[in-house]
């Protein structure tokens, strides 16, 4: 029994990894390489038919850059928000745990939820914000009609609800930084934009990298938020890759080219993070 | 103190709590409203949009009840994110503890691979996890979601544990052990026992994965009986004339147990963040 135990628990580990993680991966990557009418008809080899497909066609190219676009700005607006709401939680004022707990909420939503709560405060007449425009003299804002609002406003909603990661995680960073470094600097003379460029973000760096990684992978892969909003309209403004991979595989039935998206976007995610992890070693192994 | 620096000081502490006051707005007014509305009227939400609702009304409520298949939604995501829960406690605790006390070559490839099933792209799993499933008939089942979240959660579970276990000494085992304690009572007595924060980390986010869960739900389940909330409130936007009094009400449900396992515990939602513990 005891000479066993270990040996066990890693064969049922073993196991359990290859049925869930590395048997569906291999999988998806096998589908990539076969045609397959309908979800009944047996896979006929088509080799690296439905790559060519898909490379050769503009959606996939729209999406990609899609992709890089919403995952950019809403990474970019995620970690300057992130930051700012950081510092100002750091400070010390009466209320700041409740704040705390404040600024967390939106993270903890489905992402449905928080998808029908906009909606509904920007419905056509009855929303609170629609209302609020209109009282404040201002036009309608068409929030998913036009190809660039669509955009700009799942990125909003997109900003709205993880945020709070990089908030409470850069937060946590702030709390380790010794505080004799901020009064050195101020002996020194640094005012508080010196003092967050030379002693704050220096200190985070490692954080940081991490935080930016781990958000932009997510960001990168999210599909259910899009899917939501837009559904990767209007005219495909919104479409990325999960969204595409999507529409291939379950409303046109199309698994072959449905993998061979999944699949590119997986490698053009591994290019990029090993890319990340050359510009920005992680000198700090976690 | 001079005056001009006192002003400056006044200044500065206006500029901080009003600065307060624009993040508990921007963080919080969504969800109030969300609350506000389920409460609100069918007639006050139509004409009258005042920040606090005149009169409090169950109505949304008992029509969400009695109208749609919440109940049972909500009866399935709970089974769904407890057992997700509790398969995904088993595994990672039994790998993550393996790795680490086992000696044995190739224990960073286990390690390095968990943390690329973390960048998975949701679709590159789904695709062939619906394929395999569906060959066998055991799509649209919660078997099958359950299958799904822990292609996300067990890693999540394994990569957090595996740091928890790694800085546990092994001394305290051993010392169990020479105490008359076999290996799995050490484990069992002593691990674990030390290991309940990390326990409860894993635990919550596993919940907190499975049941906002939307992505694995659209593509396993096709049948209303299986539906699960998520899938649900997404379904009733399209079903019958936008009845927001209702949608919020199934929103305000669904967000419940969140908020009161934040309350409760929000230590470990912090702890979980802060080690990267979570994908979304």
């Amino acid at each position: 029994m005891t000479r066993w135990l270990l040996p066990g628990f890693l064969f049922v580990g073993a196991l359990a990894t290859l049925i869930l993680i590395v048997g569906p991966a291999l999988y998806a990557i096998s589908l990539s390489f076969y045609e397959q009418q309908s979800l009944t008809a047996d896979p006929i080899w088509v080799g690296l038919n439905n790559y060519a497909t898909v490379l050769g066609s503009a959606e996939f190219w729209n999406a990609l850059g899609n992709g890089f676009f919403y995952a950019g700005v809403a990474i970019l607006l995620q970690v300057v928000l992130g930051i700012g709401f950081a510092l100002l939680l750091h400070q010390s004022f009466r209320g700041r745990t409740l704040l705390r707990g404040l600024a967390f909420l939106p993270y903890l939503l489905p992402t449905v939820v928080a998808v029908l709560t906009f909606k509904w405060m920007i419905d056509g007449s009855l929303g609170i914000v629609t209302i609020l425009v209109d009282d404040l003299g201002l036009p309608p804002i068409y929030w998913f009609e036009t190809e660039s609002a669509a955009m700009m406003s799942v990125i909003l909603v997109s900003v709205w609800l993880w945020t709070p990661f990089v908030t409470t995680t850069f937060l946590a960073g702030l709390q380790t930084v010794p505080v004799q470094l901020y009064e050195a600097a101020r002996v020194d003379g640094a005012g508080p934009i010196r003092r967050f460029f030379h002693v704050t973000l220096p200190m985070l760096r490692p954080i940081l990298t991490v935080i930016i990684l781990l958000r932009g992978v997510w960001m990168f892969n999210k599909f259910d938020i899009i899917w939501l909003t837009t559904g990767g309209g209007p005219l495909g403004a919104t479409e990325h890759l999960p969204v595409l991979a999507y529409r291939q595989a379950f409303t046109l039935f199309d698994i072959g080219n449905g993998a061979a998206t999944a699949t590119l976007s997986f490698l053009v995610l591994m290019v990029i993070v090993t890319l990340y992890f050359w510009l920005f070693p992680m000198d700090e192994k976690k | 103190m001079s005056q001009a620096a006192d002003a400056k000081r006044l200044a500065g502490r206006a500029s901080l709590y009003f600065g307060a006051l624009v993040i508990a707005v921007y963080s919080a007014f969504p969800i109030y409203w969300m609350i506000a509305s389920s409460f609100r009227p069918a007639r006050e939400m139509l004409t009258n949009p005042s920040l606090i609702p005149h009169t409090i009304t169950f109505d949304n409520y008992h029509n969400l009840l009695a109208q749609t298949d919440y109940l049972r939604q909500f009866a399935n995501s709970s089974i769904v994110a407890l057992s997700t829960v509790l398969l995904t406690m088993v595994l990672s605790i039994m790998i993550a503890y393996g790795v680490t006390r086992q000696r044995m070559r190739g224990k960073q490839i286990i390690i390095s691979g968990m943390l690329y099933a973390y960048m998975f792209p949701p679709l590159l799993l789904a695709i062939p996890l619906f394929s395999m499933l569906n060959s066998i008939g055991l799509t649209d089942t919660l078997f099958s979601l359950v299958i799904s979240h822990l292609t996300i959660t067990m890693p999540l579970g394994v990569w957090f544990l595996w740091g928890f276990f790694k800085t546990m000494p092994f001394e305290l085992e051993e010392a169990a052990m020479v105490d008359g304690c076999s290996r799995l009572g050490a484990f069992l007595r002593v691990v674990l026992p030390l290991s309940v924060p990390g326990l409860v980390t894993v635990a919550i986010f596993a919940f907190l994965l499975s049941w906002t869960d939307y992505t694995f739900a659209l593509v396993m389940i096709g049948s209303d009986a299986n539906k699960t909330v998520p899938l649900g409130l997404a379904s009733m936007v399209g079903a019958f004339d936008l009845r927001w009094g209702d949608i919020m009400a199934g929103s305000t449900l669904i967000a419940l147990p969140l908020f009161v396992a934040f309350i409760a515990l929000s230590r470990y939602f912090v702890q979980g963040l802060t080690a990267g513990a979570v994908k979304g």
